[in-house]
């Protein structure tokens, strides 16, 4: 089943890939559309922009992917540490709750200018926002995992007279690693977004800057161009999370994947 | 009681001395910020009280938008989902697809939505759509098919036909996803349809609203946006949650405590 | 509902319940006395869980509590474990209440279900409370090769949980249990998930291993067969309320036949012991 699924994502890989060269065409060739260089141009044309301007895209993909991955990192520690506290402490639940809901309702892309105005530092803004929308992903998903601990399994500990930090560091922090890693893929491809977010605001570097000047420039290629890198950044962050779950997660969880097809 | 008590009052408490502190100065002193940077709260709700008509009127152009998008993208996910669950080999790899849409980051899809569409409206409801199918997509496909164990069989011993056995079974099976997703989504959109309104040809909407004022280093309407953009953000989202405790009030997840 | 006062600094021949001994209060392990569990109801109507329940457990013995669900064994067990509180009576285990007994992990306890992590190795399943107990490192290895070598599954030291059956499982729990060495073993229904032939294996496996360490067990199960094969002695409780009915000597040598006619005719006493018990009210 697993080698079938490798081969299923090549084919819709191939389909999808064909389907956009046809649209292209269609928009070009059909209806002679005269902005369709600019609403869906080809793809090969894409491509192949991409592979001469290689080295530039991937400096500006650079900057603004390690700027997220350090908010990421960041806000996920805070998101975690978060998680511990409300879970010893009711009343730190209590305060806490609330508000870590309310703050996904802010729009964050929106805080992002006022953030930059407060901060004044485009790579610590970055950092700043990307931190944010990652703490509340991570810290919703390792509380629940925390809270959601079968009693037997606390039992057990409980038998052994198992202090309150033996049975965090042996029982519920590992058990919460799988929800914690839902939370991560979630809240990885939010950072690259933030980031470059804060990219557009006035940075002097990162893939979002070459896409605003691209499109103020009228210059489609590239900004087609910085579009798909944009996307692969997305993509490549949710892999690497992906990956990195492979590594510590190893084990299935007694709920495994339902399948009712 | 007072454990509902103390559940509504902590918070309450922590966010007035939050206010509180804000509004005497110590966040200016701690983060070396001047008084124009980062306005009071009480200049904030005195902006807000001067043009509140004008703040409604451009909330209520982003909610629309923002709702409009999100049943068609939810309308458009739910339906991939159904395509998949009917077509199990190849629709998974059509979710993926999907899901791949979601990397895109919205910063980009805007400007390609301004070339597809020319009124802002259209643009904002075309990028929310985008952003709002891939997790209505995921969820009501693992609704649909995460069936508990031998309910598929005890459909065949009946020899239900696939309708009764879709809207019997899978339908109801993946109501509680469905509104995760809605969930998720409401604040996605609301996001989505703002960021859309930065980049736009808009001239209206809470985007806007946020970009000029700070353009005009108008700081206080800024945050004032920012407010009111939070608090329908929160109160759609109460909504879906009410939604939710009637339509589900037989799943777990409302019986237990 | 009789509870013998037993006088301590004259424990000649006084009227007692069954189980107290009072020759030899040292040579019992664990001391049962009094012991009420009573849960309030939501109507008013309490639930009494255990009644008065007198039962002394001697060193070595192989024990189990036997009767239907409602009788009150596991909660007994989990009582003794000091994992529930008793609303009235008091329990010594190994002279010290059953709080300090957990304290100085002198008991190891088996589950209904194997209750392993999912993200430890069968091998480091069986580490947990040497980790906890901190156990050196070395001693640990050894003791952990020791108890796959006694359930049999040395084999299986690095797979996971989700790797092994049910039975196997369960299996990883009881060489958990004793690699903790400790003096008396805690067991609630530990083979009533697994099919008649895998529990007839496992008895003879827990049989075998009882043997060679010595252990006192107290050992809880709704199949009077089981209780009969395994047991010294079986204590039958039976529900509304939990109590103790009879204790029932087996007296039989081991390996014991369930072929026998010995067997059968302990194992038809109590279960005609049994009968009504589902016509009460």
């Amino acid at each position: 089943m697993k080698t079938n699924l490798w081969g299923v994502g090549l084919v819709w890989l191939v389909a999808v890939a064909l389907a956009w060269e046809w649209g292209a065409h269609l928009l070009a060739v059909e209806f002679h559309d005269p902005m369709a260089g600019s609403k869906l141009p080809y793809l090969h044309a894409v491509v192949s922009t991409m592979v001469e301007n290689s080295g530039v895209l991937f400096e500006a993909a650079e900057v603004t992917f390690t700027q997220a991955a350090i908010g990421f990192a960041m806000g996920g520690l805070i998101g975690y540490v978060l998680a511990i506290l409300m879970s010893v402490s009711r009343t730190v639940e209590r305060i806490a709750f609330p508000y870590l809901i309310v703050s996904q309702m802010i729009p964050v892309l929106g805080l992002a200018p006022i953030v930059f105005n407060l901060v004044r530092d485009m790579n610590a803004s970055r950092m700043v926002i990307a931190a944010y929308i990652t703490f509340f992903p991570v810290a919703a998903n390792t509380l629940a995992g925390f809270k959601s601990v079968d009693d037997e399994k606390r039992t057990l500990m409980h038998s052994y007279a198992a202090g309150r930090t033996t049975t965090y560091l042996k029982l519920m922090m590992p058990f919460a690693l799988p929800p914690l890693f839902a939370g991560l893929k979630i809240a990885a491809p939010l950072s690259v977004t933030a980031s470059i977010l804060v990219d557009m605001l006035g940075s002097k570097n990162g893939i979002g800057v070459k896409l605003l000047y691209a499109l103020y420039g009228g210059n489609m290629d590239i900004f087609w161009a910085s579009v798909v890198t944009s996307a692969l950044l997305g993509v490549a962050s949710y892999l690497a999370v992906l990956g990195a779950e492979k590594l510590v997660v190893p084990w299935e969880t007694a709920s495994g994947p339902g399948d009712g097809r | 009681m007072t454990d509902r008590l103390k559940n509504f009052l902590w918070p309450l408490g922590f966010g007035a001395a939050f206010l509180g502190v804000w509004q005497m100065g110590w966040f200016h002193a701690l983060l070396g910020l001047a008084p124009f940077q980062l306005p009071v709260p009480t200049e904030i709700v005195e902006s807000l009280t001067l043009h509140l008509a004008k703040t409604l009127d451009d909330c209520a152009v982003t909610v629309s938008g923002a709702l409009a998008g999100l049943v068609l993208g939810s309308a458009l996910g739910f339906l991939a989902a159904v395509v998949a669950t009917m077509f199990p080999k190849w629709g998974y790899g059509g979710l993926i697809v999907i899901s791949a849409l979601n990397a895109v980051p919205i910063v980009a899809l805007s400007p390609i939505m301004n070339r597809w569409f020319s009124t802002g409206m259209e643009q904002k409801i075309g990028v929310v759509t985008v952003v709002t199918m891939a997790a209505m997509a995921i969820n009501a496909y693992r609704g649909l098919t995460s069936l508990r164990p031998f309910s598929l069989d005890l459909m065949k011993s009946y020899a239900a036909p696939g309708s009764a056995v879709f809207f019997q079974l899978r339908l109801p099976n993946s109501l509680p996803g469905v509104f995760t997703a809605l969930k998720i989504n409401i604040t996605s959109a609301m996001i989505a349809a703002i960021v859309s309104e930065y980049f736009a040809a808009s001239t209206s909407g809470l985007g806007f609203g946020i970009k000029d004022n700070l353009r005009k280093a108008e700081m206080a309407m800024g945050w004032a946006y920012i407010t009111v953009a939070s608090v329908a953000g929160v109160i759609l989202f109460l909504v879906i949650a009410l939604i939710e405790k009637r339509v589900l009030r037989w799943h777990t997840s409302q019986t237990r405590g | 509902m009789s509870s013998a006062v037993v006088d301590q600094h004259n424990p000649g021949p006084v009227q007692t319940p069954f189980g107290i001994d009072p020759s030899s209060p040292i040579g019992s392990v664990i001391r049962i006395q009094g012991v009420n569990m009573v849960y309030p109801g939501r109507d008013g109507h309490e639930t009494h869980a255990l009644r008065e329940v007198n039962l002394d457990i001697r060193q070595g013995e192989f024990i189990s509590l036997l009767g239907p669900s409602g009788c009150g064994k596991t909660t007994l067990l989990r009582i003794i474990a000091d994992l529930l509180e008793p609303t009235s009576g008091e329990v010594l285990v190994f002279g010290v209440t059953p709080r300090q007994a957990r304290m100085n992990r002198q008991f190891g306890i088996v589950f209904q279900s194997p209750v392993l992590y999912e993200w430890r190795t069968v091998r480091n399943n069986i580490r947990l409370p040497l980790e906890i107990m901190k156990v050196p490192k070395a001693e640990q290895e050894d003791r952990i090769d020791q108890q796959l070598d006694l359930v049999g599954l040395t084999k299986f030291a690095n797979r996971y949980p989700h790797q092994l059956s049910g039975g196997m499982q369960q299996r990883v729990g009881i060489a958990r249990a004793l690699a903790m060495k400790p003096a008396l073993l805690l067991m609630d229904e530990p083979f009533s998930a697994s099919d008649e032939f895998t529990r007839e294996k496992l008895n003879e496996d827990l049989l075998r291993i009882w043997k060679i360490s010595q252990k006192t067990v107290v050992f809880v199960t709704h199949n009077i067969s089981e209780a009969v094969y395994l047991s010294d002695r079986v204590v039958v409780m039976s529900p509304h309320p939990g109590r103790v009915s009879s204790v029932i000597d087996v007296d039989l040598p081991r390996p014991r036949s369930q072929e026998s006619p010995e067997f059968f005719s302990l194992y038809t006493r109590i279960r005609r012991g049994f009968e009504g018990v589902y016509h009460q009210p």
